[in-house]
């Protein structure tokens, strides 16, 4: 008589074919308790926020002035069962330092080189303002911005300000009050700016012209091959009429000889906006007309955004608009001072 | 109950993961900026370029601008396939060309270009009085929230009035450093108006902290004698609570976090960690 010793939960799960079946159902009962794992993920769960939030901005805001200081503004969550709290500064030239805490205290603070001892004596989300100068550098015309952010931030450009290079992918842009500001993730950041009479168009316009401009994809796309037909024969008869018209060149050198400096228009309308005036700018390089497409491709703009620029400079009295093989161009106006 | 045991695991293991994906699509947020950004960086490129050299471009200058423009490029090109991963590659790629050669030509022109010293010293005045004033509205807001603009009005008046002041004199070319530092003053003496005027408001919290603070040090000082820590300066930390405690209770915040940041030494002399649980 010979003794096996057999395993009662295999001799159980023991199939036809000797295939070996193992019960999910006995694994978490022997090994796991279900109710326990589930309490305990939901303790993770609810602590990983409460730690990951302490110590960690909530906001940072940052506001460039053009001489290169910046004013500071954040908010931090702090530990409420702590007396004080540290904060790392981003530098040590440190301006009007103001720190609120719950219900709108001010707290006091001690500063050394770059770190504020605030006592926050239960405070659980503070917030701190100061003026800085330590974060923007100068080297001939070329600003340069730099900072090792330890959370996501907003940077106001100062006014006339324009990007010529940078370290970090931008989040998001918008215009506010004419000037820039960037949207950032944390991390090292390095902008190089100048100034300049350029800016950029506002982003938000242009995201509304965007949803417009497809509408006039799809209707373009349905009137297309009726336009596509007319307008393979009005190109003959405007090139039979060609020959009987004067060259570009010399139409080109007559008109230009007719238009006023960039200087005086822009004296004249001194109300343009930043935007048009570059409009203005590359009509006059161009002879003074350009094809509303060609300002669409070198201003890489929406076709209703160009659209509204160029009707805003016809109403001013700055441009003129004519048809030329159905599509619209756009001609600085020559008698301009007469309006004035 | 298991089937529902195992959804709530994969719920909170979702929650655990989402913020990460919620931040990661933030970056995506509407990529047309990074073109933006990009043909502005490169028209004043050109622009500097043009009045720095006109036609006769430096070699290694010429080969960065090249290499920015044709990251331009293919940064439109790449937002135009929507291929978001190639359009940062070359956003990236054609600012740091352009930053490349931003600095190079101030590099060169920094003894050449003298900046208009009027100018530079207005625009630091003004600044600085754009700064000043947001440090005023700052304790402006703070005296309106606790209802004290009105003992503080007359202060806040005047340093409107200062600021103005010192913005026409900025504009006349006046020397406005005595208004400045006028201001400088009062602005030092409204903070700490303010700090006596809600110190009582604020007093309450900071003494209910005190309460729950100094129980549980006075729990601690006497685990640190039966741990025979140095007895001296228990005596002196139990003393320096003593202090405080008198001092709250004659309602002198002020006195009682002086004395506080005396404790807070003497209970890391002797070991304790100063946070309450």
């Amino acid at each position: 008589m010979s003794l096996i010793i057999e395993p009662i939960q295999s001799k159980k799960s023991l199939g036809d074919k000797g295939i070996l079946f193992v019960r999910n159902d006995s694994i978490f009962d022997t090994m796991v308790k279900l109710p326990l794992l589930v309490a305990s993920m939901i303790i993770v769960a609810a602590l990983m926020p409460i730690q990951s939030s302490f110590s960690s901005p909530r906001d940072l805001d940052l506001v460039i002035y053009p001489d290169g200081s910046a004013h500071i503004s954040t908010e931090i969550n702090v530990d409420p069962f702590l007396t004080d709290y540290e904060v790392n500064l981003f530098g040590s030239t440190i301006d009007n330092l103001v720190v609120i805490g719950d219900n709108g205290f001010l707290l006091d603070v001690d500063v050394i080189d770059d770190t504020a001892l605030i006592q926050t004596f239960g405070s659980s989300v503070i917030s701190i303002e100061y003026d800085i100068h330590d974060l923007v550098s100068k080297q001939g015309r070329l600003w340069t911005f730099s900072i090792d952010s330890p959370s996501d931030f907003t940077l106001l450009l100062p006014k006339n300000s324009a990007i010529v290079g940078m370290t970090n992918l931008p989040l998001n842009m918008e215009i506010i009050n004419e000037q820039n500001q960037l949207t950032l993730s944390s991390g090292l950041t390095e902008i190089d700016y100048l100034f300049s009479i350029n800016s950029i168009t506002n982003p938000i316009n242009e995201t509304a012209n965007q949803e417009d401009s497809s509408m006039y994809v799809i209707v373009g796309g349905i009137i297309g091959g009726i336009i596509a037909v007319i307008l393979v024969s009005i190109i003959i008869i405007i090139r039979n009429k060609q020959k009987n018209v004067k060259t570009i060149n010399e139409v080109i050198k007559i008109q230009k000889n007719n238009i006023l400096d960039l200087e005086t228009i822009f004296k004249l309308k001194s109300d343009l906006r930043e935007d048009d005036k570059e409009l203005v700018k590359f009509l006059f390089d161009n002879n003074g007309e350009a094809l509303e497409s060609e300002l669409r491709k070198n201003f890489l703009q929406p076709r209703t955004t160009m659209w509204r620029a160029v009707k805003r400079l016809e109403r001013e009295g700055v441009i003129e608009i004519e048809k030329k093989d159905l599509q619209n161009l756009v001609k600085l106006r020559k008698n301009m001072e007469e309006d004035n | 109950m298991k089937k529902l045991a195992l959804f709530a695991i994969i719920v909170l293991i979702f929650g655990a993961v989402s913020p990460s994906l919620v931040n990661h699509a933030y970056g995506q947020n509407d990529p047309s900026i990074l073109l933006r950004i990009a043909v502005q960086a490169n028209n004043q490129i050109v622009n500097q370029l043009e009045k720095k050299y006109e036609n006769k471009i430096p070699t290694d200058i010429n080969i960065l601008y090249n290499k920015g423009q044709v990251a331009v490029e293919s940064l439109n090109q790449s937002l135009i396939n929507n291929d978001i991963e190639k359009a940062k590659q070359d956003f990236l790629l054609a600012m740091n060309s352009f930053m490349q050669i931003s600095r190079i030509i101030s590099q060169s022109s920094e003894n050449t270009v003298v900046a208009d010293v009027e100018e530079n010293t207005n625009q630091k005045l003004k600044s600085k009085i754009d700064r000043l004033e947001k440090y005023v509205k700052t304790l402006e807001s703070i005296s309106q929230k606790h209802d004290k603009n009105e003992q503080n009005k007359d202060e806040f008046t005047k340093a409107h009035l200062l600021i103005q002041e010192i913005r026409n004199q900025i504009n006349t070319n006046q020397n406005p450093f005595d208004k400045i530092n006028e201001l400088n003053n009062l602005m030092n003496s409204i903070k700490k108006e303010i700090r006596n005027s809600i110190a009582e408001k604020q007093s309450n919290s900071i003494k209910n902290f005190f309460e729950k603070f100094l129980a549980q040090i006075d729990q601690k000082l006497m685990e640190a004698k039966d741990l025979d820590r140095d007895q001296i300066e228990i005596d002196k930390a139990n003393e320096l609570i003593l202090e405080i405690r008198e001092l709250l209770s004659k309602n002198q915040i002020n006195d009682a976090k002086k004395v506080y940041s005396e404790l807070k030494i003497v209970l890391k002399n002797i070991g304790i960690s100063v946070k309450i649980t």
